[in-house]
């Protein structure tokens, strides 16, 4: 189990390795933290020609907030924003999942831009893009800066919208309303494994009403890509965030899923578990909004 | 907190082995480094079942670093053909003929064909990609039912079928007529997943041949170099006394690491060729794969049962499903059939049993290789129970065989004596307050929370007792040789081959307190094939008894031989002598104290001593077992199943154990400890995965095969019951697979407990979250 | 293949190498600076077996590329005990009867020391969750945790 040989570059900024990529076509592969890359490499089941290793490129490091906005740079460590205030303040449900990915150790090298961009499907990170609605900020020098909504970034099993040549440099999260609930949930063979199922959920009150604004939930590990739920989204909105609207709503979720199995769980296992999951994330997001509210 | 004693066996006594492997010097194979040393890979088969009709090496052995390639037809040339260990484990079932590596067929996913060796791993992997094999596929043959269907394809020619043993029925007792006399008949389907070991270091050897001598010196993993040196010698064609084989830390192995395997022979052949030192570090991928699995086994039982809950009598039919290439599989099913009474007084039994060959992995020990009778018979009883309405406890403490009332055998023959079953059983009872448990469990389920609480018995055959059948069980006596240095310390060298059991302390604590000497001066040498006396090495919980009662005897020994030398050096009779902290005196005349280190040093002197007493101051010694006896003991388990996701978590887990006189009371809880962790793993997480329909292999990394960590294992309380002293002197007895016997039917019996509201029966042995939910008709099943 | 060189500081001292961009971090150590201590249990991320610190934070060896360690500060289980005196964690270890084979036994104390470092008085439930990337067959974790909670122990009693 030794990585199959490959060239390497070590560039100091986000140009010279957009040059690279550019140059290299899609034999090349960025390396962020390597807590996915490189046990592929091991397995010898990726064979980049060359890595990019983006990690001396300190404007992907940084970690700031701004009317409201949590921006995360592509290189910024799981372990270094699990630990930060402003992580914790203006996006929970991220704090919240991020102690959910693997372990301190993989933590500590894995990235957020790595992650997201791996687009593992039963991965954390891409389930809560999607139920944060965040922007994915990308770079190439053929096609420049552009922001790709995380709707539209995970089109397919470990496939995005980024080009080869395309870096993911920044994770821009919005604002969130005041009363607004967030929640995070797996099941997994064991802490820290990647999910079997997980689900990441939102439910905005309406201040005056109490009933559901808004309602959102994101699965993890039932299909190609993370899942966000429009339909059962759709029949929340308005109601009241009473056990039974969620309980329908979950079932609902269920039903309109068709996970694949692996060894870990049966497809009838996965949409059971989704609805379950579903409906306590969203139960235990409209408790946070009135906490909020 | 060194724990300071009057004797140091019973103390807690802090492990001599811990200052190396707590500051990174321990040294395991894959530290190992010679000058010149090549790097091994193997080219191994990625299908199941098929036909090699091309090989083509010619790339590879062009390919950057590459010193040596070899097809299995070239090596074969060098190496004497035979089953090599297969045949040690056989149970005397037939052998097929195969090759180390594969020719002319491959037979499993992993199956090495091609030996590579480079100047690094990674230059021998480069080149194992450019080895080109042809396979003509064939029908992979994944289950017993399809390796009993007779137009299977035949995975090895010369066997004919893939049913490998048809055993005879074997018939104890009266068993129609406890059939015709009882109340009712409990009927089950058991079957047992296939799991494996997975050390966490994976198996490992490095050979180096010395055309000078002639002389092949191996280092290796293993639980017993002198199973290695016979292996290697017989294969490569070389007397034994021109193979030393060498083990230093081991990192775990659990049975896996019994013997040579194949890469080894391969390797030792490879460095013969080259005259240059072959390393092969097996990896995790291969280690999964294609290492060795064990526990696939399923049973067909009826039990002839009273209203009263009295078992009279069982009726069994097993089938093992033994992989691939030849392991330990057709050797255990009569354990199991001799233990599968186990503690209790079932005065009938018929056996049979079935062994097929099927494209899997090798079935090897692991860790309590027989324990299909506990959890076969620990789930009868539990269904027993459901069956009548009794609590299952009633029915363990009404058949189980007392210390004082008869039979004092089971009826397969074995003796009983000793046997603490009853006591333990209460121990755990009384510790988890039945009545307040079945409270809590009813409050709980009227919240939707589904408590359960499990138990089960067991005893181990550590070494077992000895019934005059020469002593040690199957692998005979243990040896030990002492030999009192010239520095004043007595040094044991030990065939046992620790691998994690803690022997160069107690072994040490066993022969400090009978000798006289601090530990500090005791030193247990461990795994030189040359300077060992010749053993098994270590398996089958024997070290405890076997090796420490050897220990024990020959420290006696040693310390008699002592005062007869000091006797003649003191001119005083042998009786007078009095050996105490570090040095012997005749009694009451302290002047005349003379240490060891001079005593030693005397002995070797020459004239000064007669030729009988002259030279060396070393004794050897054998012990058989004495009064053997069994170890064992009764495990309860209190989980919490979320019947919405199918989640068990283990709340509470309590064990009454009785593994004799406590050697070293910390090194028994890590054994118990330890145990317990493997068998709640086999039941929620671990499980040995095959496509049906392809052969391939499902669970070859750590992300499918997946081992419990910190967040899965509870805290284990342990009592100890230190019950029935039958030997003189040695009462100490093995526990090192005795928590991985129990902990799997103690988890499911407490999981169907828990599930008992949905009527759910638990027949298998693997539940994991997705199988809960199956079981209780969440889902519908897989 | 080209070859990079790699300097890093390993337990305090400087050291230097030149390798291939393919070579792990946990070859470099155990092949290249002879330090076997740091143990290989999978190769892909999953034991903990190979964990060391980098910068002070716990990394797996088996998943970064030596090239990826350059100018990094890097310790391993032999720098716990420089002067063969062993620390705190190791007496407590020791005093526990943490560990059996001892093959897990160098990831699980770099891990802890990290745990430590950030939270010197942890309850079992955080060591648990701390420790759940580290693998060990042997022990059934109670007698690791114990050591744990000894060291942390040991070291709030000094203060």
């Amino acid at each position: 189990m030794k990585p199959p040989p490959f060239d390497y570059s070590a560039p100091d900024t986000l140009e010279e390795a957009l040059f690279l990529l550019g140059e290299a076509g899609d034999e090349a592969r960025p390396l962020a933290g390597g807590q996915s890359l490189v046990p592929l490499l091991s397995l010898r089941l990726a064979r980049p020609s060359r890595l990019v290793d983006l990690a001396g490129i300190t404007t992907l490091t940084t970690l700031g907030a701004a009317d409201g906005h949590l921006a995360v740079g592509a290189m910024v460590r799981e372990r270094q924003a699990e630990r930060d205030e402003r992580v914790r303040r203006l996006a929970p449900v991220l704090a919240d999942a991020l102690p959910l990915i693997g372990h301190p150790a993989i933590r500590s090298r894995g990235t957020i831009g790595g992650s997201l961009s791996h687009a593992d499907p039963a991965a954390e990170l891409p389930a809560v893009a999607l139920v944060l609605e965040a922007e994915l900020v990308a770079e190439s020098r053929a096609r420049g800066r552009r922001s790709i909504p995380a709707a539209d970034f995970f089109t397919g099993y470990f496939t995005t919208a980024l080009a080869p040549d395309e870096l993911l440099t920044t994770l821009r999260v919005p604002s969130s309303a005041p009363g607004t609930g967030w929640a995070v949930d797996e099941v997994a063979r064991r802490h820290g494994d990647f999910a079997i199922v997980g689900a990441a959920a939102m439910v905005r009150l309406d201040t005056s009403t109490g009933r559901i604004d808004e309602a959102r939930v994101a699965l993890a590990g039932v299909g190609d890509t993370p899942v966000r739920l429009a339909e059962t989204e759709q029949m929340l909105a308005g109601a009241e965030p009473a056990d039974e609207a969620f309980a329908d709503a979950a079932e609902d979720a269920a039903t309109r899923l068709s996970p694949a199995a692996d060894v870990h769980g049966s497809a009838a296992y996965r949409r059971h578990v989704a609805g379950v999951l579903a409906r306590r994330t969203l139960k235990l997001a409209a408790q946070r909004a009135r906490e909020a509210a | 907190m060194q724990h300071i004693a009057e004797r140091y066996t019973g103390a807690s006594v802090r492990r001599s082995e811990d200052p190396r492997i707590l500051t990174g010097s321990g040294r395991y194979v894959d530290d190992v480094r010679l000058p010149g040393m090549l790097h091994a890979a193997f080219v191994r088969s990625p299908v199941a079942h098929a036909r090699i009709t091309r090989i083509d090496v010619r790339e590879a052995a062009k390919a950057p670093g590459v010193v040596l390639v070899l097809t299995g037809e070239e090596l074969e040339r060098s190496l004497v053909p035979g089953p090599g260990i297969a045949a040690m484990f056989s149970g005397g079932a037939p052998v097929p003929a195969f090759t180390t590596l594969a020719t002319g067929k491959v037979r499993v996913v992993g199956d090495p064909v091609v030996l590579v060796v480079a100047e690094s791993r990674y230059l021998a992997e480069d080149a194992c990609e450019l080895v080109e094999v042809d396979y003509e596929e064939l029908p992979a043959v994944m289950t017993p039912q399809a390796a009993r269907d007779p137009a299977s394809p035949a995975i090895f020619e010369d066997l004919g079928s893939n049913v490998l043993v048809r055993s005879p029925v074997a018939v104890f007792g009266d068993v129609d007529g406890a059939f015709a006399r009882a109340d009712r008949i409990v009927r089950a389907d058991l079957r047992q997943h296939r799991h494996q070991n997975a050390p966490m270091e994976c198996r490992g050897v490095v050979c180096s041949f010395d055309p000078e001598s002639g002389e092949l010196t191996v280092h290796s993993a293993t639980q017993g170099v002198h199973i290695v040196r016979t292996t290697l010698s017989t294969a490569l064609g070389l007397p034994p006394e021109k193979v030393r084989v060498l083990a230093g830390d081991i990192g775990g192995s659990f049975g896996l690491k019994l013997g040579a395997y194949r890469e080894d022979v391969a390797c030792a052949a490879a460095s013969r060729q080259l005259s240059r030192p072959v390393r092969w570090m097996e990896d995790r991928l291969e280690n999964l794969t294609f290492s060795g699995q064990a526990r696939e086994e399923s049973f067909e039982v009826a039990a002839a049962v009273t209203n009263e809950g009295e078992i009279l009598g069982l009726r069994v039919k097993m089938t093992i499903d033994t992989g691939a290439y030849p392991g330990m599989g057709t050797m255990l099913p009569e354990l199991v059939k001799t233990m599968i009474p186990g503690p209790y007084k079932i005065g009938a039994l018929s056996f049979e049993w079935t062994a097929v060959v099927t494209n899997k992995a090798a079935y090897v020990a692991y860790r309590g290789p027989w324990a299909s009778e506990t959890w076969v018979r620990e789930r009868m009883v539990d269904l027993i129970a459901m069956e009548l309405g009794m609590e299952p406890i009633q029915v363990r403490l009404r058949n189980v065989a007392t210390r004082e009332t008869p039979p004092r055998r089971m009826v397969t023959g074995r003796s009983l004596a000793g046997v603490t079953a009853k006591e333990s059983l209460e121990a755990i009872a009384s510790t988890v307050d039945l009545p307040s448990f079945r409270r809590l469990q009813a409050g709980a389920r009227e919240h939707g929370r589904y408590l359960g609480l499990g138990m089960a018995t067991y005893i181990e055959p550590a070494p077992g007792p000895l019934e005059g059948k020469g002593g040690g069980g199957i692998m005979g006596p243990e040896q030990i040789r002492l030999r009192l240095a010239e520095d004043g310390t007595v040094t044991l060298f030990t065939s046992q081959m620790p691998h994690g059991q803690s022997h160069q302390t107690t072994f040490a604590q066993i022969a400090a307190d009978e000798f006289g000497v601090p530990i500090e001066q005791v030193r247990v040498v461990v795994g030189d094939s040359d300077l060992v006396p010749m053993g098994f090495g270590t398996g089958g919980s024997r070290a405890a008894t076997m090796a420490g009662g050897a220990s024990l005897h020959g420290a006696r020994a040693l310390k008699a031989r002592v005062k007869e030398i000091a006797s003649h050096l003191f001119e005083a009779g042998a009786e007078d002598i009095e050996l105490s902290g570090g040095s012997v005196a005749v009694r009451g005349v302290p002047a005349s104290a003379m240490s060891l280190a001079e005593l030693a040093r005397a002995a070797r002197s020459p004239g000064r001593l007669p030729p009988s007493l002259a030279g060396d101051v070393e004794v050897t010694a054998a012990f058989d077992g004495g009064e053997g006896g069994w170890s064992g003991g009764s495990h309860a388990a209190i989980v919490e199943v979320d019947v919405e996701t199918g989640q068990v978590r283990v709340e509470r887990y309590v064990v009454a154990e009785d593994c004799g006189i406590l050697i070293n009371p910390a090194i028994v809880e890590g054994q118990v400890r330890g145990g317990v962790a493997q068998g709640i793993g086999a039941v929620l997480l671990e499980r040995s995965v095959y496509d049906e329909e392809t052969g391939q292999y499902l669970s070859s990394t750590f992300m499918d095969y997946v081992l419990a960590t910190a967040c899965e294992i509870p805290r284990i309380e342990i009592e100890h019951l230190e019950t029935v002293p039958l030997d003189a002197d040695v009462n100490f007895r093995g526990v090192g697979e005795g928590g991985m016997i129990i902990a799997p039917p103690t988890l499911c019996n407490a999981i169907e407990d828990a599930l008992s509201p949905f009527g759910a029966r638990v027949l298998e042995q693997h539940l994991p979250p997705a199988r809960i939910l199956e079981l209780i008709g969440a889902i519908p099943a897989g | 293949m080209t070859c990079f060189d790699v300097e890093l500081t390993v337990n305090g001292a400087p050291r230097r190498g030149s390798v291939e961009a393919r070579r792990t971090l946990a070859d470099f150590l155990r092949e290249d600076l002879g330090l076997t201590g740091t143990h290989l249990g999978c190769e892909h991320g999953v034991c903990g077996a190979c964990t060391v610190l980098v910068d002070g934070e716990p990394a797996r060896s088996c998943l970064m590329l030596a090239v990826q360690a350059r100018g990094a500060d890097v310790r391993t289980v032999e720098g716990l005990a420089p002067d063969g005196e062993m620390n705190r964690l190791q007496e407590a270890m020791w005093d526990s009867h943490g560990f059996q084979c001892g093959f897990c036994t160098p990831g699980f104390l770099m891990q802890i020391t990290a745990l430590l470092a950030e939270n010197p008085g942890p309850t079992e439930a955080e060591v648990r969750e701390a420790l759940s990337g580290n693998i060990c067959r042997c022990t059934g974790y109670e007698s690791i945790v114990n050591g744990v909670l000894l060291a942390a122990d040991a070291a709030g009693s000094d203060e």
